[in-house]
């Protein structure tokens, strides 16, 4: 059972702005509702956050950016995505023979693409000019090849023995993280600071490649296919209706010198809170930090504002024809984590899917028979902006999603008619409070929901606080909730349904022996 | 343990700091048998009030009958589900639900397991359910009937996802669909198992003697838990256990090539080659080679496939042991367009690990991978005395685990290539792919004779 404010994924709470550390002067956490975490903060605004850990001589850190898909530009979705594929291409003296020749041979390649993009993008491309053109390209990736040091940046921390080493980029953030035997702390400050003071994107074009691989991959999972269906059409206006992994057309059409312009952006340490879990000592990660990362420049972000949502009007049903078994996915508005309507709606989406003796479950899969699964999140796909309440399912043949819906709609109507139980709400927070406790086991998931947390929302205690929060929600206020957000004007449910083929009407396609 | 290898002997730029070795010896834990044969694994720790357990079941579901494949699964995930003696199925969920504690049931190829993890306040209640649901399960009808109606619904999914498809696919076809180690289970084997039989293998299987129970947390000594563990399990009588006998494996050693047709964004490719037995010495350099070949991003399948040729998101090897013979995969997602290049390469990186030996500092990486990141198998104490519990439960002697690190360092060029030449016969080698044949840029006939399978 996960913290029910990370029932969705990439997703941390946010909250208010408490609690932050003074530039210079660390801080130790002594409330004994906390774990002991020592804050502190580089005069160019990179926050830290370091929780001392012993029982096996390992560390785990995570860099986390608030810069996410939802701060690209339209046309170029999925930018934030390539990004972080290339912060692992190295800098100016990881992976690269000599820079200064490189740096050359790299130009060559841009104009080349850039050229070939204009070709392939104008209204009547000249297909022979564009082969031309990609030719051209080759050659030139060819010429820069020969000063590169291939992968040398992976090799490092192949060597020194790395565990977990990767990043994951959402609608809201993207974050770095490795674990590390413990003696290795000096050598990942001085590679890090490199890697983020410093990037160089070389083999860019390539690294494009195989992030269109893996958009296609995901074009070929139901489950993904599913989800930028729903966050697509549910949202009008808001960016969080792109694609975290972008639009494949869009995919096509970025370039290095767009890369380079989104990192100069967003890349600051201002925009930056590390974490670091682990077999370490406090003090010696500040020092380090000082020393590899005080020189980072401190530059202003942008402001953020995007067109924000409009007032949902309609009910959307969306029928999705792919030849994979039925389920449904669906969403609601919700008000934001700032809203204090959040709290309800937590306990709401508890109160459907905690467990077995969760109302989905006893409803929906044991009583009725009807959902092989049935799940519902508060906020969807992220937390910095208004999102989706959502819940996903399954029929079990033969039932149909259409009768699977309207079984999903009677029990959220029931959150209104049959407010939740004293029973059901101190089940929830007990799990709330329990999964806090567990949550310390790890060192990287504790350090990723720390960076998260202050990062996003503020404040790294936020979990804590939002239990304290959650506690406060009474049965009625639950369904005042439901009321008003969950309901039919203010969804977009995905039905995902086989091809039509031969068939005249979708129930016959529903049941299995049409699949065999 | 330092070792001379430990420290990486790869070229660091000048900026970067000296780095020492490793110095990492996993804690023992304490082992203890009780009269019935329950061997316990113990490791305490107070720093969080949680105890977590889990149990090694000798069993898996390697012992279904070829008719009923999946009596294993539906017995194990119907210990709990299904009720015991004492407790009914809803007093079950509603008391380990209340208390954020959970107890879990269920069964892998190899090895059933039962998982325990509570806070420390509760743990008198949890251990009691975890205990009944082990020793005196009911299977109760009705949750007999929703646990089938979900592993029914569960087949009807099984290709919803390619990718995964593709390897369980592959695997069925290299081992055969009547071999326990490629079958999968069928509507009919599924609604062939009845309750008495899963009573009748709960019966032989379930039993203390058949048992490694691994325990960790926060518990005042160990001889307060082994007391809480005598009480609960102690009267829990031996039995005299039955396993089947597993029919040998049969490896066609002649290059096979199998395709699923699909009209999918990627066409999946598996390639499958004869593995290792369980405990053959040899899985040492072979865990090196595989690292080399395709165990990260800087190995050699992931730096051509992926990064110099921008043609998969995901491309990987490895090697997994078996009683019989295990087997070793390479995996690879692309264009449909790009499918012959992308297995040509796959091929041509298994010819090249036969043919040359690897520079030395290919494998030192390698190696230093492997010892460097050992640490990272016990972040916890549970996972570490987990760990302990399974080595005894797969037959390794008691050191293993302290010398593995040793083992793995001894690996150089020469054993390298003589694994390779050893295990790998690419020209050989069974191929698998799901996807879009109109596609792909040349057709799979030239890569040996093609069975066309269809989708079930």
């Amino acid at each position: 059972m996960k913290k029910t404010t990370k029932s969705s994924p990439h997703k941390a709470p946010c909250g208010t702005g408490a609690g932050k550390s003074v530039p210079g002067s660390p801080s130790t956490e002594t409330d004994p509702k906390y774990p002991p975490v020592v804050s502190y903060t580089l005069k160019n605004g990179l926050k830290l956050l370091i929780l001392e850990k012993n029982f096996v001589p390992t560390v785990s850190f995570t860099m986390l950016f608030k810069v996410g898909n939802v701060d690209g530009q339209q046309g170029k979705t999925g930018l934030a995505h390539l990004f972080e594929h290339m912060a692992f291409k190295g800098t100016q003296t990881i992976n690269s023979a000599d820079y200064s020749r490189e740096k050359v041979a790299l130009d060559s390649v841009e104009e080349a693409a850039k050229e070939l993009i204009a070709e392939e993008s104008s209204e009547t491309p000249d297909l022979k000019r564009a082969q031309g053109l990609r030719n051209k390209l080759a050659e030139a990736e060819k010429e820069a090849d020969k000063l590169i040091v291939k992968d040398e940046y992976l090799k490092l921390y192949t060597a020194l023995g790395e565990n977990g080493l990767n990043a994951m980029t959402s609608t809201d953030y993207t974050g770095y993280v490795v674990s590390l035997p413990s003696n290795r702390l000096m050598a990942w400050m001085a590679i890090e600071s490199d890697r983020f003071k410093n990037p160089v994107l070389r083999e860019f074009y390539r690294e494009r490649s195989v992030v269109m691989e893996e958009r296609r991959m995901g074009e070929a999972d139901p489950g993904r296919l599913m989800w930028e269906t729903l966050i697509s059409n549910a949202f009008t206006a808001h960016p969080y209706r792109n694609p975290t992994i972008g639009w494949m057309d869009d995919i096509t059409r970025l370039t290095r010198t767009d890369a380079e312009e989104f990192y100069r952006t967003f890349y600051v340490p201002n925009n930056a809170t590390l974490s670091v879990v682990g077999d370490v000592n406090s003090s010696e990660v500040i020092k380090l930090a000082e020393k590899y990362f005080g020189d980072w420049k401190y530059r202003e972000l942008p402001a953020r504002t995007y067109t924000k949502e409009p007032p949902q009007r309609a009910e959307k049903l969306v029928n999705l024809f792919f030849k994979a078994q039925p389920a449904v996915r669906m969403g609601f508005k919700n008000p934001g984590m700032n809203h204090p309507d959040i709290y309800p709606l937590i306990m709401a989406s508890e109160v459907l899917t905690n467990g077995k003796t969760g109302r989905f479950y006893r409803n929906l899969v044991e009583g009725r028979q009807l959902a092989l699964y049935a799940a519902a999140g508060a906020s969807t796909p992220g937390n910095r902006y208004p999102s989706l309440f959502v819940i996903v399912s399954a029929p079990n043949a033969p039932h149909t999603v259409e009768e699977l819906d309207a079984a999903i709609m009677a029990e959220v109507k029931k959150l209104e008619t049959e407010p939740p139980t004293q029973w059901e709400l101190d089940k929830i927070l007990n799990n709330y409070q329990a999964e806090m406790i567990k949550q310390l086991e790890s060192n990287s998931g504790l350090g990723m929901s720390l960076a998260q947390n202050e990062q996003l929302m503020g404040d790294w205690r936020y979990d804590w606080k939002a239990g304290e929060e959650l506690k406060k929600v009474k049965p009625g206020d639950i369904s005042r909730a439901a009321a008003k957000y969950l309901t039919r004007d203010n969804r977009t449910v995905v039905f995902l349904k086989a091809p039509a083929g031969k068939k005249k009407d979708g129930l016959k396609n529903q049941s299995p022996q049409e699949h065999r | 343990m330092s070792l001379p290898s430990a420290a990486p002997a790869f070229a660091l730029p000048p900026s970067l700091p000296e780095l020492a070795a490793v110095d990492f010896k996993p804690p023992k834990g304490e082992r203890v048998v009780l009269d019935n044969g329950m061997v316990v694994y113990l490791m305490r720790d107070n720093t969080l009030p949680v105890v977590h357990m889990t149990a090694y079941i000798r069993t898996g579901k390697l012992n279904d009958p070829l008719e009923k494949i999946g009596l294993g699964e539906l017995t194990a995930g119907l210990l709990k589900d299904g009720g015991t003696l004492k407790y009914r199925p809803d007093e079950i969920d509603k008391t380990l639900e209340f208390l954020a504690a959970s107890v879990d049931t269920h069964i892998g190829i190899e090895e059933a397991r039962a998982d325990l993890t509570s806070l420390k306040k509760d743990l008198d209640t949890v251990l009691d359910i975890y205990a009944e649901v082990l020793m005196r399960p009911a299977f109760s009808p009705d949750k007999v009937n929703l646990r089938r109606t979900e592993t029914l619904e569960m087949i009807r999914r099984r290709n919803d996802n390619p990718g995964r498809a593709a390897v369980r696919e592959a695997l069925r076809s290299f081992y055969g669909p009547a071999h326990p180690y490629g079958w999968r289970s069928e509507e009919a084997t599924v609604k062939a198992v009845t309750i008495e039989d899963m009573r009748a293998y709960h019966a032989n299987y379930y039993r203390p003697n058949n048992i490694i129970l691994a325990v960790a947390g926060d518990f005042a000594s160990y001889e307060e838990m082994i007391a809480k563990l005598k009480a609960k399990f102690g009267a829990w009588p031996r039995g005299k256990v039955k396993f089947p006998v597993i029919p040998p494996v049969q490896i066609r050693d002649k290059r096979q090539v199998f395709h699923m047709e699909k009209d999918i964004a990627q066409a999946y490719i598996v390639i499958l080659q004869k593995g290792l037995k369980r405990h053959d010495p040899l899985e040492y350099p072979l865990t090196v080679t595989n690292e080399i070949l395709g165990g990260g991003l800087s190995s050699r399948l992931a730096s051509e496939i992926r990064s110099r040729q921008g043609l998969a998101y995901t491309v990987y090897s490895y090697s997994a042991k078996k009683p019989d013979l295990g087997y070793s995969l390479a995996y690879c997602g692309t264009n449909p367009a790009t499918t012959a290049r992308a297995l040509t390469e796959m091929l041509r990186q298994y010819a090249l690990l036969t043919r040359e030996a690897c520079p030395a500092e290919e494998v030192a990486r390698a190696r230093d991978s492997i010892v460097n990141s050992f640490v990272f198998r016990f972040p916890t104490p549970f996972e570490l005395i987990t760990e302990r519990a399974s080595f005894e439960y797969y037959g390794y002697t008691a050191d293993y685990l302290d010398n593995y690190v040793e083992n793995i360092a001894r690996t150089d060029s020469k054993s390298v290539l003589e694994t390779s030449q050893n295990l790998f016969k690419p020209e050989d080698a069974m191929i698998f792919v799901i996807g879009n044949s109109k596609k792909f840029d040349k057709p799979l006939s030239g890569f040996g004779p093609v069975t066309e399978l269809k989708e079930d």
